[in-house]
């Protein structure tokens, strides 16, 4: 980029919110991707933070015009490397976009700027006794926009889906600079194509995200935790098939390797309470009556006993259900510093049983470091490859393609929740037919003839 | 052994709203909760069967009809009996009233070897119920337990710190012990445990049932402190001044606030 | 109830530790002043303790007059003894307001004596004030210290437990001398009670120190406390830690901070790999000057600190330790 750019950008958003040099751009480059796997960033990159949809827009059409790349930038809670620019780029920073628009109690929906954190949307909806919003990627810093830009899931998908199921408009800036208003606060729409939908997940290729209306919930009164553990880890998928055709309905089920659950404990200084069992579950509850929710332990209970469970655990108090959260959570800080690579792999359900055995056996085989823990109700795990002596494993390459085979002899994908973005862009094409990818190729020259946003992201 | 351990059900303190302005303690929207001090009382009650025989616990507490929740809680975490003391008259209790409660109540029980209660409550923070209870009764009792064991019909208990040293004691039943989270570690009951829990009985008491209460010894009307006002005060916040990689420059701030409080 | 006239008097209670009379009883005797010339009431000791203990400097910080009821068997502390000693007293003497510190020993001695008498107590104050209207008032913090109460006592005496280091102590005047009057023990036998054993709690007293240099969870073994223990002795402090670390095992319960641990208020309070629980910073928020090190820039130990810096535990504190280890030499 040239002085005039500079100045071009600068003219538009002002000084303050314009920032350049390899020091200062240093917290605008990537996202949590692990170190040794993240993308390479174009540290000439320099960074804009609009105030609003108007400034957003002169800033593309300018960028469109001199063709230089642009990438969006929300929370940078991602794990694809997507908000990493790896050409020289204007970063586009949403933290101003951050204005709570509208709560409509009336129709259950909110309106919100695109840079509202998932914090800030929560606490606001607070103060509306009894209001929710159900997804919940487990980061509270990431922004709504960005939450639908990679259409983000999380553990509580197993009853509320993830952040598609949600959404019913958005407000976008297209590279050209043009502004569309596309779906509304409508419930049912059938009104020509559905680009809101196409939108969703395209992880900023095709536009920019400024406003999302999405609907809100009526928040469960009450809630509990049961931790099932069991010796086999078929015993443990059975159960969750079960528990899932019995008709509750829980906000999610959550698998850890024993050695997780016991060592994040210990490093929190808890103890894991299950000794007994190989094969431990939590299994989270919500309802809206006392009843209900003794009911679904009821039955919960007996379909973990049927299938061999050891004595389950029962989180009722607040500090409880959070303590296990913060176990579960805490895995990550457990084990970073072994990690090389992450996977986030999902399967039918009902093959679950046979691809985590899978995804073992190669680790086993190639005598691997590995921690695997899954959203078990979903089909979708993440499993992890540790380094070798501080290093990428020497079969690093051969073992993901592996897990990949065997993840597609089941019918699976290669990312259940996190997107492709620029870490993931060689595996798509292994999964997907060039054809598809080819239609992918052609509607992103539609909205995006210069292919200045977000390149290298999902698609070459 | 019979132990009972007393139990105060307390709002969960991460939801109760407080309004510095209107200085208003805004409870609704809390969920009630076993105090968690005396989860470990109870824990405490729990690991002692687990180590001896014969030993039954009933956990008691005073409160609103809904505190059979909190009961049956500490049911399922593994009490053998409940215990509710509950009437209109008990309102506005304060400590006082509250120990000539529960000590009329634990009369009326009478079987009883030790009480455990837990270090203090996590509303009224006031550490005052156990000792009053005991002198109610005429019992020993021991604060700032983080041991107890079983000895000859004796309770053996381990004080953390009393005028800066650690005692050991002694002491004859029925006695009183209250007891730091350091005694037990908590643990979440079983599902079966729970179910089971919501189909035990409840023992109910109230003011007609304890001959020595009164409308005028219980309540707001038997409490000898009164609460003239409230005052919610703002959070305390500092001028923080945060370095980043600059560890020399933290260390000599540093070294200047020792030199000026006179510690270097 | 009784009549206001026949009670007199602020009486401080004192406690007895094997290092004398805890310094908390001065404490009470800067506010007891106070309260008795806003009162128009004089200001009393009370020390139940053996023989050999020095009462003069209650009469130097200001009391008017000193009680000593000595026995041998006060020696070690047993909070019934005491009560039964305290309240034969406090009903010969009939004082109007009894005030004691709210340490371990005054909070479990303070309700059963209250109760013994029939009067009402008020816990851990942190003001006591006599209003326009010429009442005495007892404030104390509730709900976790989330809200200040002001509670009136309708009963005789008025009774109240005080935290420790919430005042200054009374100021001395050397040489100062007052009434003392020596009394024999009411009662000198502990019942149902037998103390078998008193040792040492196994650690500096940590509500008494200065610098208090305290761990939390960034710490990771056991052995690594050799770190912050390097750094506390190069400070002259003592060690602290957070729950977390004392439920992993890595620290004594008898160096915990918090809400179910110690309530500190030293001069500095240098905070390592401490994240800032509420439970936490219940314990030891009001120290003069909190020092946070944490690798977490979000922590929120750095919402109430003075200083902060991001950074690793690991690295920050030796520095701080070879910095501060070469000035002593």
């Amino acid at each position: 980029m040239t002085e005039m750019d500079y100045s071009k950008l600068i003219e538009i958003v002002g000084k303050d919110y314009f920032i350049k040099g390899e020091e200062d751009i240093e917290s605008f480059l990537y996202d949590q991707v692990e170190k040794t796997f993240r993308p390479k960033a174009d540290k000439r990159s320099v960074a804009v933070k609009p105030a609003n949809t108007e400034e957003l827009s002169e800033i593309m059409k300018y960028a469109n015009q001199e063709k230089i790349p642009v990438v969006v930038r929300g929370g940078a809670t991602g794990l694809c490397g997507g908000c990493t620019p790896t050409e020289e780029s204007i970063i586009i920073s949403m933290e101003r976009f951050n204005h709570i628009v509208e709560i409509d109690e009336k129709n259950m929906v909110a309106v919100l700027e695109a840079g509202v954190t998932l914090m800030q949307f929560l606490e606001e909806l607070d103060k509306y006794k009894g209001i929710g919003f159900p997804v919940h990627p487990g980061d509270e810093g990431a922004q709504m926009g960005g939450m639908a830009a990679t259409n983000a899931g999380g553990a509580r998908a197993v009853r509320h889906g993830v952040m598609r199921k949600h959404i019913l408009g958005l407000e976008v800036v297209l590279p050209t600079g043009e502004i569309l208003e596309l779906g509304g606060k409508l419930v049912k729409n059938n009104a020509g194509y559905n680009l809101t939908q196409l939108i969703l997940g395209s992880e900023g290729t095709l536009c920019i995200i400024t406003k999302v209306i999405l609907k809100i919930f009526p928040n469960d009164s009450y809630t509990a935790s049961i931790v099932a553990p069991f010796e086999k880890f078929e015993d443990a998928t059975n159960a969750v098939m079960e528990i899932l055709k019995s008709g509750v309905s829980p906000l999610a089920v959550e698998y850890m390797d024993k050695f997780l659950w016991e060592g994040s404990s210990k490093a929190l200084g808890m103890k894991w309470q299950a000794e007994k069992g190989e094969a431990d579950l939590l299994i989270m509850l919500s309802e809206k009556t006392e009843q209900a929710l003794i009911d679904d332990c009821r039955v919960i209970n007996e379909i973990c006993e049927k299938n061999h469970s050891y004595d389950t655990l029962y989180a009722e108090k607040k500090q409880e259900q959070l303590d296990l959260l913060h176990i579960r959570g805490e895995q990550y800080n457990f084990k970073k510093d072994w990690l090389y690579d992450s996977f986030d792999m999902a399967v039918p359900i009902s093959h679950i049983a046979e691809f985590i055995h899978d995804l073992k056996r190669l680790a086993k085989e190639y005598n691997a470091g590995s921690s695997l823990l899954a959203h078990i109700a979903d089909g979708n795990v993440h499993n992890d490859m540790w380094l070798v002596d501080g290093k990428a494993p020497e079969y690093a390459e051969e073992l993901k393609n592996r897990m990949y085979e065997a993840c597609f002899s089941y019918g699976g994908t290669i990312t259940g929740e996190h997107g492709v973005g620029k870490i993931r862009r060689t595996d798509l094409e292994m999964m997907k037919d060039p054809r598809e990818i080819e239609i992918y190729r052609g509607i992103k020259a539609v909205f995006d003839p210069n292919g200045i946003l977000n390149p290298g992201s999902v698609i070459a | 052994m019979k132990i009972l351990v007393l139990i105060k059900e307390v709002p969960d303190m991460a939801t109760v709203k407080f309004d510095s302005e209107k200085g208003v303690v805004n409870r609704a929207g809390a969920d009630a909760e076993i105090n968690p001090f005396d989860e470990n009382a109870l824990k405490a009650a729990v690991d002692l069967k687990r180590a001896y025989d014969d030993v039954e616990i009933t956990a008691v507490t005073m409160g609103p009809p809904r505190s059979e929740r909190s009961l049956r809680m500490a049911f399922a975490k593994g009490a053998d009996k409940m215990v509710l003391l509950t009437d209109r008259e008990f309102g506005g209790s304060d400590t006082y009233a509250t120990a000539r409660i529960l000590s009329a109540a634990i009369r009326h029980i009478r079987d009883y070897d030790l009480i455990i209660c837990g270090e203090k409550s996590v509303d009224g923070d006031t550490a005052q119920v156990g000792a009053e209870v005991a002198e109610f009764l005429g019992i020993p009792h021991s604060y700032y337990v983080d041991s107890i064991k079983l000895e000859d019909g004796k309770v053996r208990v381990s004080v953390e710190n009393i005028s800066g040293r650690r005692q050991e004691r002694v002491m004859t039943c029925p006695c009183l012990v209250s007891v730091t989270k350091n005694v037990s570690r908590p643990e979440l009951p079983t599902v079966r445990r729970k179910l089971l829990s919501l189909e035990q009985d409840v023992e109910i008491l109230n003011i007609g049932d304890l001959e020595e209460l009164t409308p005028d010894n219980t309540g707001f009307a038997g409490s000898p402190t009164k609460v003239s006002k409230v005052v919610v005060p703002g959070i305390i916040t500092r001028d923080t001044h945060i370095f980043r990689e600059d560890t020399d420059g933290f260390a000599a701030k540093i070294e200047e606030v020792l030199f000026e409080k006179g510690l270097v | 109830m009784a009549n206001e006239k026949t009670y007199k008097g602020i009486l401080v209670l004192c406690e007895y530790t094997d290092k004398g009379i805890h310094r908390v009883a001065y404490e009470l005797l800067n506010k007891g002043r106070e309260i008795a010339d806003k009162l128009g009431q004089p200001l009393e000791a009370l020390v139940v303790a053996p023989e050999n203990v020095d009462v003069t400097e209650l009469m130097e910080r200001g009391a008017d007059r000193v009680y000593h009821i000595k026995g041998e068997c006060f020696r070690v502390s047993e909070e019934i003894l005491y009560k039964e000693n305290v309240v034969e007293f406090i009903k010969e003497y009939s004082p109007m307001v009894c005030l004691i510190g709210a340490t371990e020993f005054g909070r479990s001695a303070a309700p059963r004596i209250a109760c013994a008498l029939g009067t009402g107590l008020t816990a851990d104050c942190t003001d006591l004030v006599v209003n326009e209207a010429g009442e005495f008032i007892q404030v104390r913090p509730a709900f976790s210290d989330n809200i200040l109460a002001h509670i009136k006592t309708v009963t005789f005496p008025k009774f109240c437990t005080v935290r420790y280091k919430e005042f200054a102590e009374a100021g001395k005047t050397e040489g100062r001398r007052t009434e003392s009057k020596t009394l024999e023990p009411y009662c000198t036998e502990i019942k149902g009670c037998e103390i078998v054993d008193v040792t040492d709690i196994g650690a500096k007293d940590i509500s008494e120190a200065d610098v208090i240099v305290a761990a939390g969870r960034g710490v990771k073994t056991k052995e690594d406390m050799a770190i912050i223990e390097a750094l506390a002795d190069a400070l002259g402090g003592t060690v602290g830690a957070s729950r977390a670390l004392v439920d992993a095992g890595i620290a004594s319960s008898a160096i915990q901070v918090g809400y179910s641990g110690h309530r500190v208020k030293p001069i500095v309070y240098i905070a390592c790999g401490i994240s800032g629980a509420p439970q936490h910073m219940a314990g030891m928020k009001e120290s003069d000057t909190i020092i946070a090190i944490n690798k977490d820039p979000s922590a929120p130990i750095f919402n109430i600190a003075d200083y902060g810096i991001v950074g690793d535990l690991y690295e920050v504190v030796p520095a701080l330790t070879r910095r501060f280890s070469r000035k002593e030499d």
